[in-house]
């Protein structure tokens, strides 16, 4: 219990620093806690349920892939068929990462190894979506002047937008990047902590936490660059003309 | 006697947030010399020059490119025939080099650059130059010589010395004329009527999105 208030106390003053600073995210951050703290008991009270039925496990995976798809579609704001563009990616990425472990056998597809994994891997393909996506748009959206000259030059509309599809999925990809390069210096990953905390051994801990690490490049990857295929597609009219999405 | 047409529009409309900006505009524009499209802001100028390369779709209406409806023809090809210049033209990141070279089929020689350089009246040391710091003339000078490394059929170009002073704008006005002179069709959208008189040989008024007059420049513009 102790933990959880002191948790409180930390989302608390994040949501102080956020009114302080009038950064206009303390709902989202507050909603963000609390669906956490919701998401999370709901999930221990039925953990054990989900492990030890096929059927339930991979329900779960599909509402985790629902879930993604949301949350992703959401940061697409202004492109036609956010949502399913988010999804298709968040799909590509995760399966990219999924089908090669369970056909190598590196986790089995038992509902206790399958659904965390997929979670990790979903979970990856949706923060990659996410943010390629919107930086994508917003790039759109600050370089109109640029993608139109381009555009006059007589260059398709996919000439013209790819070094923002190239650097908007350059920022999708480095968060993971970045996460991979520091593993066991800046942090400790969740699966390494979680196996460890279990009773693992370290370094059975340390060979599932790289193997997910490396999946999760490729997954990201996938993710990114399908997101951005996706939301170019969506934004382009006919008569290669691109839409860019007003604000909002 | 009128020269042929390099672009007609027939009773054009066209539809921007929601309103029409241009309401039923028959025009057309001859393929040879300068011709000026005058009116105050917000006439619908723009939005006819983004129509003709088909950056923007008339609501109604139909534009012909050349004799031929610009929805047959294709959109990459018909921008190259027809180099359009932007208000405040947008320089790709990198050096006037890139810039230029961007238009011209890879790899571009030193030759085409410097050749395209000179279209624009710069020295050749604003090669190396980064185009994002130009000044407002100089950028417009580099856009126009960067359409024009296309070898367009026709240039069209939007407000092209609004925000010049008085010997950036003339000289931007040298290099346009000196363009009509190689045989390039020049059709400038304009609230500057001094510089339409001045270049033009035809001449169009809109105003509120509508054709007021169209015709030989003396006639529609004064002296």
């Amino acid at each position: 219990m102790t933990q959880v208030l002191v948790a409180l106390g930390l989302v608390a003053g994040a949501l102080g620093l956020v009114g302080w600073l009038r950064l206009g995210i303390g709902r989202e951050l507050a909603v963000a806690a609390l669906r956490a703290a919701v998401q999370l008991a709901v999930v221990g009270a039925v953990v054990t349920a989900i492990f030890d039925s096929a059927g339930l496990g991979a329900a779960f995976v599909a509402v985790m892939a629902c879930a993604a798809t949301v949350t992703s579609g959401r940061r697409l704001r202004g492109v036609p068929g956010a949502w399913v563009r988010a999804g298709a990616a968040i799909l590509a990425g995760a399966l990219t990462g999924l089908v090669p472990l369970l056909v190598a056998g590196a986790f089995s597809t038992r509902p206790r190894e399958l659904v965390p994994v997929a979670g990790i891997l979903i979970g990856g393909a949706m923060v990659a979506a996410s943010v390629t996506g919107s930086r994508l748009v917003a790039s759109l959206r600050e370089g109109v002047a640029d993608v139109e000259a381009r555009l006059a030059l007589g260059v398709p509309a996919s000439e013209a937008v790819a070094p923002r599809l190239r650097g908007a999925i350059v920022t999708g990809v480095v968060p993971v990047m970045d996460q991979t390069k520091n593993a066991g210096l800046v942090t400790l990953p969740g699966t390494f902590v979680g196996l460890v905390l279990g009773g693992a051994s370290p370094a059975e801990a340390a060979r599932v936490q790289l193997t997910v690490l490396l999946a999760l490049l490729a997954v990201e990857l996938v993710a990114a660059l399908v997101v951005a295929r996706l939301v170019v597609a969506g934004l382009t009219l006919p008569g290669e003309r691109v839409a860019v999405p007003g604000e909002g | 006697m009128r020269a042929a047409a390099r672009a007609e529009l027939a009773d054009v409309t066209v539809a921007r947030g929601g309103r029409d900006v241009l309401h039923r505009v028959t025009l057309a524009v001859p393929a040879e010399g300068v011709t000026a499209l005058v009116g105050p802001s917000g006439a619908g100028k723009s939005s006819l020059l983004r129509c003709l390369v088909r950056l923007d779709e008339p609501r109604a209406g139909r534009i012909l490119v050349d004799g031929s409806d610009v929805r047959t023809q294709d959109p990459c090809a018909l921008r190259r025939r027809l180099g359009l210049v932007a208000q405040a033209p947008a320089m790709l990141p990198g050096s006037v080099r890139e810039n230029l070279a961007y238009g011209l089929p890879a790899p571009a020689t030193e030759d085409e650059l410097v050749v395209a350089l000179g279209r624009a009246g710069l020295p050749v040391a604003f090669l190396e130059r980064d185009a994002r710091g130009l000044s407002g003339g100089e950028a417009m000078r580099v856009a126009i010589a960067r359409a024009l490394t296309r070898g367009p059929e026709a240039l069209l170009l939007d407000e092209p010395t609004a925000a010049l002073d008085d010997a950036t704008a003339a000289g931007v006005a040298d290099q346009l004329a000196a363009v009509a002179a190689e045989g390039v069709t020049v059709l400038i959208v304009s609230h500057d009527e001094a510089l339409a008189r001045r270049l033009a040989s035809w001449a169009a008024r809109l105003r509120d999105g509508r054709l007021e007059a169209s015709g030989p420049a003396s006639s529609v513009l004064g002296s």
